[in-house]
C-alpha cells in the first residue's frame, strides 16, 4: 500500500513536519534510526537523572497575542496551545570577552542596547543604524551567501563590538568557518537578541513527548529503531528501503538528515566526498548541588565568552578550542522548578579529525576526553568561579558521539556550510528539511520542518 | 451547502486557526489576509481544512479565488451544492 509521506528523521524538524502533515488528516509515517526520537536534542538517563543531550535555551522568546513572532506561528501551525507548555524565560546571559568587555543582555531588548550605549558609546549610533536596517531586511528572500562580517565591518566602527555581537550568533546559528550569511545573522539576532530565550519548565523528553503526543493523536505513525538504506525515485512515487529489507513506497519523501546524508542514501554521491570544512563541537555537562554554583552563576543563564578581542570560530588545530565557547546554567530561568542538583553545561568547537584519529586507540580517546573535560571545567572556573570540587557527576560528548547517535557527517551539528533553503534537490517528490535547510535550532528546524512541508507537499496531497 | 453555509464554514476554519481573529468586523469584500492579519502559512490552512472535512482537493492555481469571504462562496457553491 502506498503511503503519501515517509519523513526520515525523528529531530525536531522531522517531528515537526509529521505533526503539521498529520494534524490534517493527511497519513504519515516517520522513521528514525535511534531508538529514541528527538536527534540532537534528546536525552538520556545516568544514575537514575535524566540529562538533556543539547538543551542550553530556546530562542525566539514570545509574549502570547504577539501573532507574527516566529514561536507562535510555529505553535499555531502545529495546533499546539501555548497552554501545553510552560514558558520559563531567561534570567540573563551575557557574552564576555575577557580582558576586553562585557555586554549583558536578557528578554528585554533595552538592557542590550544600554549596554553598548555604556561600553561602546562611539558605535552606538552604528548600532542603531544596524537596527533600522534589520527591521526593513527580509531574511528570508532567496539570495547568494552575502558575508555578514564584511557587513558589519562596514557598519560598525569598533571591530570589537562586531566580534561581541558575532559571538553568540555563530555559536547558535553558524555553520560556517568565521563568517555567517547576512540572512541568517538576521534571523538569529532577531532570535537572540530582539526576542530572546527561553526554556519549557519540563525537559526536552517532555517537549518531545508533547509531539509524539500529537502526531499520534492526529493518526501519524512513527517507528524507532528504524534506519532508511537507500532511497529511489520513481516514475510516480518514491521508494524507501529499511535496514531490514523492508521497502516502503510513497508519494513524498521529507528527508532531514543533511543534504549529503541524503544523496548518500539516493546514491547519487558517487561515493565522492565532500570535503568542505564543517564545523563541530564538543559538549560537557557538570552536575552539581544548586548551593554549589559560583557566585553570579545562580542568576545567570548563558555566557558566551571568548578570550581577547578575536574570535575565532572555525575548526580548531587541536581536538578543542578552550579560547572561546557557552557555558549554559539550565537553572537560570525564570519559574524552573528548583532542585538539589543542577547543571553547567561547557560548549567548544572541536576538531573531529583529531577525535577520530584518537578514536583508533579507545584509551587514548578516553584519556582526551578527560582531559578536555578538565581544561573545559578550568576555563569555565576561571571565568565565573570554582565548582570543581562539588561536581557530582560529569560527561562530555564529543563530534564523534554526535556522528554516532544522528548519523551527521563529522558530527557536525549544523551540517553543511551550504544550505538548501528552498529544501529543493532536484527531485520532483524527495525533498530536504531540517539543518541543511538552513534554519537551525529547536525553534528554526521546527519551522524549517512546517515550511518546507508547506512549501512542497501538503498542497500536492 | 448555500452560500451563507459555506461564509459560516469559512469562518469556522478560521476561527480554529486562530481563535484570536476578530471576525465580527470582517468586511466580505475585502481580502481575508490583510482584515485577520494572516500570514501565507495560515492561509494554507484554510485550503487544507476543506480538503480535510469536505474532501475537496483546491489546485495551487484556484488559492487566489479564496482571496475574501465573497469570492470563497462564489468558488465553493458549486463545489459544495451538494454537500
Ligand atoms: C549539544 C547540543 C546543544 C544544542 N543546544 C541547543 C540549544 O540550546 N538551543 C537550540 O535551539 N538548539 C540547540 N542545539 C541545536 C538543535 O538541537 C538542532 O539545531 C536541531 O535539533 C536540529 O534538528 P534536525 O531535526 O534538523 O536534525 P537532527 O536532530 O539531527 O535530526 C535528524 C534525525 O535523523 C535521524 N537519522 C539520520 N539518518 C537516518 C536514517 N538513514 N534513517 C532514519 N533516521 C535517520 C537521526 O538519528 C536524527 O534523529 C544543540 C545541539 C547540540 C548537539
Amino acid at each position: 500500500m502506498r503511503l503519501p509521506v515517509l519523513i526520515i528523521g525523528g529531530g525536531l524538524s522531522g517531528l515537526a513536519a509529521a505533526v503539521r502533515i498529520s494534524r490534517f488528516g493527511q497519513r504519515v509515517l516517520l522513521v528514525e534510526q535511534h531508538t529514541r526520537p528527538g536527534g540532537l536534542n534528546s536525552w538520556f538517563i545516568r544514575n537514575k537523572t535524566l540529562f538533556e543531550t543539547g538543551l542550553h535555551a530556546i530562542t525566539n522568546f514570545a509574549e502570547p497575542g504577539n501573532k507574527h513572532a516566529p514561536l507562535n506561528r510555529l505553535l499555531r501551525q502545529l495546533k499546539i496551545k501555548r497552554s501545553e507548555i510552560e514558558f520559563c524565560p531567561q534570567l540573563g546571559s551575557k557574552i564576555l570577552f575577557e580582558n576586553c568587555e562585557t555586554l549583558r543582555f536578557s528578554n528585554d531588548f533595552n538592557l542590550f542596547e544600554t549596554e553598548i550605549s555604556e561600553k561602546f558609546p562611539g558605535s552606538i549610533d552604528n548600532f542603531r543604524s544596524l537596527l533600522t536596517f534589520l527591521q526593513q531586511f527580509d531574511a528570508f528572500a532567496p539570495a547568494p551567501f552575502r558575508s555578514a562580517r564584511a557587513f558589519l565591518d562596514k557598519i560598525i566602527a569598533e571591530p570589537l563590538l562586531t566580534e561581541m555581537l558575532l559571538c553568540p550568533l555563530m555559536y547558535y546559528g553558524s555553520s560556517n568557518e568565521n563568517d555567517m550569511d547576512l540572512g541568517q545573522f538576521a534571523i538569529m539576532f532577531h532570535a537572540i537578541f530582539l526576542e530572546g530565550m527561553f526554556r519549557p519548565r519540563g525537559s526536552i523528553k517532555e517537549f518531545i513527548d508533547l509531539l509524539l503526543r500529537h502526531i499520534q493523536e492526529n493518526g501519524g505513525e512513527i517507528r524507532t529503531g528504524c534506519r532508511v538504506q537507500n532511497i529511489t525515485q520513481q516514475k510516480n512515487c518514491a521508494v524507501a528501503v529499511m535496514e531490514n529489507g523492508e521497502e516502503i513506497e510513497c508519494n513524498y519523501i521529507l528527508s532531514t538528515i543533511g543534504s549529503q546524508e541524503t544523496e548518500s542514501l539516493l546514491q547519487r554521491d558517487r561515493g565522492i566526498k565532500d570535503d568542505t570544512p564543517r564545523l563541530s563541537f564538543v559538549e560537557n555537562i557538570f552536575q552539581l548541588p544548586y548551593e554549589a554554583l559560583p557566585a553570579g552563576a545562580q542568576e545567570t543563564t548563558i555566557i558566551f565568552f571568548n578570550h581577547g578581542e578575536k574570535f575565532h570560530y572555525q575548526r580548531p588545530q587541536s581536538s578543542i578550542d578552550p579560547r572561546s565557547g557557552v557555558i549554559c546554567f539550565p537553572s537560570g530561568f525564570k519559574g524552573i522548578a528548583r532542585r538539589e542538583l543542577v547543571e553547567i553545561r561547557t560548549t567548544h568547537l572541536a576538531a573531529t579529525e583529531k577525535w577520530e584519529q584518537l578514536a583508533m586507540v579507545p584509551e587514548a580517546y578516553q584519556q582526551e576526553k578527560k582531559r578536555c573535560s578538565e581544561l573545559s571545567c578550568s576555563t569555565a572556573e576561571s571565568l565565573i568561579g570554582d565548582f570543581a570540587h562539588a561536581v557530582t557527576f560529569r560527561d562530555m560528548f564529543t563530534p564523534l558521539t554526535i556522528k554516532r547517535y544522528t548519523g551527521k557527517i563529522d558530527g557536525a551539528i549544523y551540517g553543511h556550510p551550504n544550505k538548501i533553503k528552498d529544501g529543493n534537490i532536484g527531485l520532483s517528490n524527495i525533498f530536504l528539511a531540517g539543518t541543511d535547510q538552513g534554519f537551525l535550532g529547536i525553534v528554526g528546524s521546527m519551522l524549517s520542518g512546517v515550511s518546507i512541508v508547506n512549501q512542497h507537499i501538503l498542497p500536492r496531497l | 451547502m448555500t452560500g451563507e453555509d459555506i461564509k459560516d464554514l469559512i469562518l469556522e476554519i478560521i476561527e480554529d486557526i486562530d481563535d484570536e481573529a476578530d471576525l465580527a468586523s470582517l468586511d466580505p469584500a475585502e481580502p481575508l489576509r490583510e482584515q485577520l492579519d494572516l500570514d501565507s502559512m495560515d492561509f494554507l490552512d484554510i485550503v487544507m481544512e476543506l480538503r480535510k472535512r469536505h474532501q475537496l482537493q483546491i489546485p495551487e492555481e484556484d488559492y487566489p479565488n479564496l482571496a475574501t469571504l465573497n469570492s470563497c462562496v462564489i468558488y465553493l457553491e458549486p463545489l459544495l451544492k451538494d454537500k
